[in-house]
């Protein structure tokens, strides 16, 4: 091997190996990999959720029960309808809860009872119901057949002939797209943070001077981040595909529909915005001396980027095609965020995903240069903070 | 060879290092004394690579060092550090093979040093789990488990019970009888009496003396001691060739201006004239005397250069 990249390769196996053996790895791939599917089966729930009712019909309005049993499906609720012998029986069973509704008396104007107020779907299945007795009735009386009327009414209705049809996988698109730029930025931050946080405990326990007796400040760098950077992909893997199969076993996801274009977009994205963040995290905690300390010098970078995403996965669900979202992925420090999830969504024409990719190199490259620098310069300096003037000036040979 | 020629270094206003020329010969156990912020620690560190000189040259067998060539030296940093988390042999074996070592040659040079310095039943356990003891002996196994050919060791002996001072002196003694150049800075001025060939003495980040001990002797003011009991105090004092004179509970001792055999002859003369002389005999300063002396004689050359320079 290369006689420079062999410490390279030392340096990275030694990051990757004291983190991935560490208790708190695994711990923690599995506590988010529970969060996460906790969180799923929380929105599978909620989504599957559909409104069922009860309604008790007596008297005449027993008349009610086929017209209340068609309209049900219209309004998207799934309906019961429970003769009831008498108005106080229904009446005890709306308000012991067994019934959400008791329908008597006239069937065209039916006295509704209910504990306080009527579901709103539920209410409009009633009005639906009562409109099809009136006018049924209004209908025979004139001598027209309602089924008839209900078979003509059932032909008619526009043809949509759409430009460009709207796709049918447009949700599990928007479902990858959204889930690829939350891992992307819970490993960037996590395992960025990761990297200032290995350079302070060297600084820290001084070891840092044998180790750059012995090698380059770049080849320690740059093995510390791609050591981490490896064990953030490996955990990025592990979640994507814990998640990738729980919705695939759930029918929430089928396969095509750019699955293995969006993972590998988000794989390459990941790779240059680790790049990215990981060695302004590196300077960043080059800068400081002790554990305490670190804190103060991530804060302004982990708020800008949560920043960011907040507002960024904002954008994407409400307007994907938005002019505000098109400009923040394409923004070096955003693009790795958010360029996955609207190549997920399809909305990212190819011209901007290479003038993303594009800006993102060039931006990363000058983040290695300058952050390599600051690197280099404060990571010998122990005692009080670096200040970054300090930090920018002096180069090592 | 290791030779440091003429390297100069400012912090900020602070001169810590002015032109410190010193050379380490092969098979020589070389002493680096000088008080706190001479010089000692910016020197080694700029010869590791750790830090860049102003101006100046640092070579390894005539050549300048570069980053393959530190490589071979085995480095011990005033600010002992390691990582706390690390097993001991995994920690050795990792920082032989970032000098370049195989791994099957790391392993088996971290088995050897872990134990050549009684610590092999500890090599399964996290550094941080070590007594300081231990932790010592364990930084000096990283500094040795290289196989590097030029030892630079910073204060190896602080911190070290007297146990671990008699390996510590072993290990040096035969790296030095192996042919390496070996360097060490201390403020134990009789350790590094026993032990070194030569000896640097540094002040205000500059070489003031160098030689052997017996060098430094020679060239420092000799001294006399004169032991006549019946001699009246001041006796010596208008004496030719005489600089100046103290009274000891040994005797008198005087400095002489000028050591020649006639200086020697008027001395005798003028103590035998007081009576019995029991002793009279060339004084053998030990090198913490010697130290002081060439310290309080080199002032600095401008008034203004910062005194505890940053080391």
């Amino acid at each position: 091997m290369n006689s420079a990249l062999r410490p390279v390769a030392l340096i990275a196996r030694r990051e990757f190996a004291s983190r991935v053996k560490g208790r708190a790895f695994v711990v923690g791939t599995l506590v988010v990999l529970l969060l996460l599917g906790v969180y799923a089966a929380v929105v599978a729930t909620l989504a599957s959720g559909e409104d069922t009712a009860r309604v008790g019909v007596t008297g005449a309005a027993v008349a009610l029960t086929g017209p209340l049993q068609r309209a049900a499906p219209t309004e998207g609720l799934s309906l019961t309808v429970v003769p009831q012998p008498d108005v106080a029986a229904g009446e005890a069973a709306v308000r012991a809860g067994d019934l959400d509704a008791l329908v008597g008396g006239d069937a065209v104007r039916p006295r509704v009872y209910v504990e306080s107020e009527p579901d709103a779907a539920l209410e409009r299945v009633i009005v639906d119901a009562t409109t099809a007795v009136a006018r049924d009735a209004y209908l025979v009386g004139r001598g027209v057949d309602p089924v008839g009327l209900d078979a003509a009414v059932a032909e008619s209705g526009p043809v949509v002939v759409s430009a460009e049809p709207p796709d049918p996988q447009a949700g599990q698109r928007l479902g990858l797209g959204l889930a690829g730029a939350f891992l992307l930025f819970f490993s960037i931050q996590t395992y960025g943070a990761m990297v200032a946080q290995g350079v302070v405990e060297e600084k820290a326990s001084r070891v840092v001077e044998i180790v750059l007796s012995s090698v380059r400040p770049w080849q320690l760098l740059l093995g510390k981040v791609l050591g981490l950077g490896a064990v953030g992909l490996l955990q990025l893997v592990v979640l994507g595909g814990a998640g990738l199969a729980v919705a695939g076993a759930a029918g929430v996801l089928s396969g095509g529909a750019g699955l293995v274009s969006t993972v590998v977009s988000v794989v390459v994205w990941y790779l240059l915005g680790f790049a990215l963040y990981a060695t302004v995290f590196a300077a960043a905690g080059s800068l400081v001396s002790r554990q305490e300390d670190t804190q103060s010098v991530l804060s302004p970078i982990t708020i800008t980027v949560l920043l960011g995403f907040v507002v960024g996965f904002n954008l994407l669900t409400s307007d994907p095609r938005g002019t505000a979202i098109t400009v923040i992925s394409l923004l070096p420090p955003f693009s790795p965020l958010f360029m996955p999830a609207r190549i997920a969504l399809g909305v990212a024409p190819v011209g901007q995903v290479v003038l993303a990719f594009a800006l993102t190199i060039a931006f990363t490259a000058a983040v290695l240069a300058l952050g390599g620098r600051i690197y280099a310069n404060s990571v010998l300096r122990t005692g009080a903070r670096v200040s970054f003037r300090e930090a920018w000036g002096r180069a090592r040979p | 060879m290791l030779e440091i020629d003429g390297v100069s270094k400012r912090f900020g206003s602070t001169v810590a290092l002015d032109g410190m020329t010193l050379t380490v010969r092969p098979g020589e156990l070389y002493g680096f004394v000088g008080a706190n912020g001479a010089g000692k620690t910016t020197t080694m560190r700029i010869a590791l690579g750790v830090l860049a000189a102003d101006a100046g040259e640092v070579r390894l067998d005539g050549r300048p060092l570069d980053a393959a060539s530190r490589r071979r030296i085995g480095y011990m940093p005033e600010e002992r550090g390691l990582y706390p988390r690390m097993a001991v042999g995994t920690q050795l074996r990792y920082l032989a093979e970032l000098r370049g070592r195989s791994a099957a040659d790391a392993r088996a040079a971290a088995d050897r040093w872990t134990e050549r310095l009684g610590i092999a039943d500890r090599r399964g356990d996290e550094v941080q789990r070590l007594s300081l003891g231990n932790q010592q002996r364990v930084q000096l196994a990283a500094a040795l488990v290289a196989d590097p050919d030029v030892l630079v060791l910073d204060e190896p002996f602080s911190g070290l019970d007297p146990l671990a001072v008699d390996v510590m002196s072993d290990v040096l003694r035969e790296r030095r009888d192996a042919g390496a150049p070996v360097v060490f800075s201390s403020h134990q001025l009789e350790l590094v009496e026993r032990l070194c060939d030569r000896v640097g003495i540094v002040r205000a980040g500059r070489a003031v003396a160098e030689g052997t001990v017996e060098e430094l002797r020679d060239a420092s003011a000799p001294e006399l001691l004169v032991v006549a009991p019946h001699a009246t105090p001041g006796w010596a004092d208008a004496l030719p060739g005489v600089d100046g004179t103290r009274l000891t509970h040994q005797g008198t001792v005087l400095t002489l201006g000028d050591p020649s055999d006639a200086t020697l002859t008027t001395v005798l003369d003028a103590a035998r004239r007081t009576g019995p002389v029991l002793e009279f005999r060339r004084l053998r300063p030990p090198l913490s005397e010697i130290y002081r002396d060439t310290v309080a004689d080199t002032r600095p050359p401008a008034p203004s250069e910062a005194p505890g320079a940053a080391a």
